[in-house]
């Protein structure tokens, strides 16, 4: 009997097509895509053909809320929408790294312009203001001063939708260079790199370049408490190497890794693979 | 083959080619979306939105 896997996504990017090419290399495996633009559920009445979804969306909400319907109607997800709202959010995920005592950057959480600013100073310059909801850097604020964060916090809360006047400010590490990007799949680490850039936004998206980094028993364990405090999966962690050791940043559940299957030299969607269909048997 | 829908010019696609795919036109720089299969179309890809990401 052949394992049915949903495959879940909008717009095919790298990653997608890599993944695409490995579920159809395997034998017994019938890949059923599903583009969350055509998807209508009906709730308690949806009864799928899959024995597992795998989540690829472009979207953070449309992924969140079609992970929870999908889990609704029985089926297993990768990842499931518990990682995607904590993911997703980087207040939730800042608890979650606290809960479980992994260590992060001092992090303040406000709701107004004036509680943020004290926030901000008692915290000190500089500070990173980024939206709770968010990728690629994008939208983030590196504030030096009190003029900066006074005009930033002003502009966020005219211009900005609601969910932009929910302040959440980092501690400014830095990061001499680069960050670290280590790759989780289940229990183990399986790969990380080095995020190289002369900007202080380290992203690849923005144009940050990937090197290989070794894998550290310090860099393992730190990665798998992390995935685990998010609540496990296929999750990629971004750290932080500090004076006071490394400190996890964020972590993403919907995770991109088209630079580092040769930077690496680890077949990455193989490992995701083999993940998504151990799912799958249970 | 198919015609680019922003500059007209012909985008050439690899026999791998899925529907949903984010390709490049090579003249004008496009990023295009794969819209069918067969027979080929392509659109101008969405625009990032705020929730977009990993």
């Amino acid at each position: 009997m052949s394992t049915k896997v949903g495959f879940l996504h909008s717009l095919i990017r790298p990653e997608e097509k890599l993944l695409i090419k490995e579920f159809e290399s395997r034998p017994g495996v019938e890949l059923i895509m599903v583009d969350d633009r055509k998807l209508a559920f009906n709730l308690g009445q949806d009864r799928f053909p899959f024995d597992v979804v795998i989540e690829r969306c472009i979207n953070h909400s449309r992924a969140l809320h079609a992970l929870r319907l999908f889990e609704c109607a029985g089926i297993k997800c990768v990842n499931t929408s518990k990682v995607a709202t904590i993911c997703g959010d980087k207040i939730l995920t800042s608890i979650a790294l606290e809960e479980h005592k992994v260590p992060q950057p001092e992090v303040r959480i406000a709701f107004t312009e004036d509680s943020t600013i004290k926030a901000i100073e008692a915290m000190g310059y500089p500070v990173v203001l980024k939206p709770a909801v968010g990728s690629w850097g994008r939208l983030l604020s590196k504030i030096n001063d009190r003029d900066a964060a006074e005009t930033i916090l002003e502009h966020k809360v005219t211009l900005g939708s609601y969910h932009h006047s929910i302040f959440y400010a980092q501690k400014y590490i830095d990061k001499e260079g680069r960050d670290i990007r280590s790759f989780v799949i289940g229990d183990e680490c399986i790969a990380a790199i080095y995020r190289v850039s002369d900007h202080w936004i380290t992203n690849t998206a923005l144009g940050g370049k990937a090197q290989n980094c070794p894998l550290t028993n310090e860099l393992k364990d730190l990665s798998v408490r992390a995935a685990k405090a998010v609540g496990g999966g296929v999750v990629a962690i971004d750290i932080f190497e500090t004076d006071h050791g490394p400190q996890v940043n964020e972590v993403n559940y919907t995770m991109e890794f088209r630079n580092s299957i040769a930077t690496t030299g680890v077949d990455i969607p193989k490992l995701i693979v083999d993940y998504v269909l151990r799912v799958a048997k249970g | 083959m198919a015609e680019c829908p922003v500059c007209g010019g012909t985008v050439n696609l690899g026999e791998d080619t899925v529907e949903g795919e984010l390709i490049p036109c090579g003249e004008c720089g496009s990023e295009l979306e794969v819209t069918s299969i067969d027979p080929v179309t392509l659109a101008e890809a969405p625009k990032e939105e705020e929730d977009w990401g990993e």
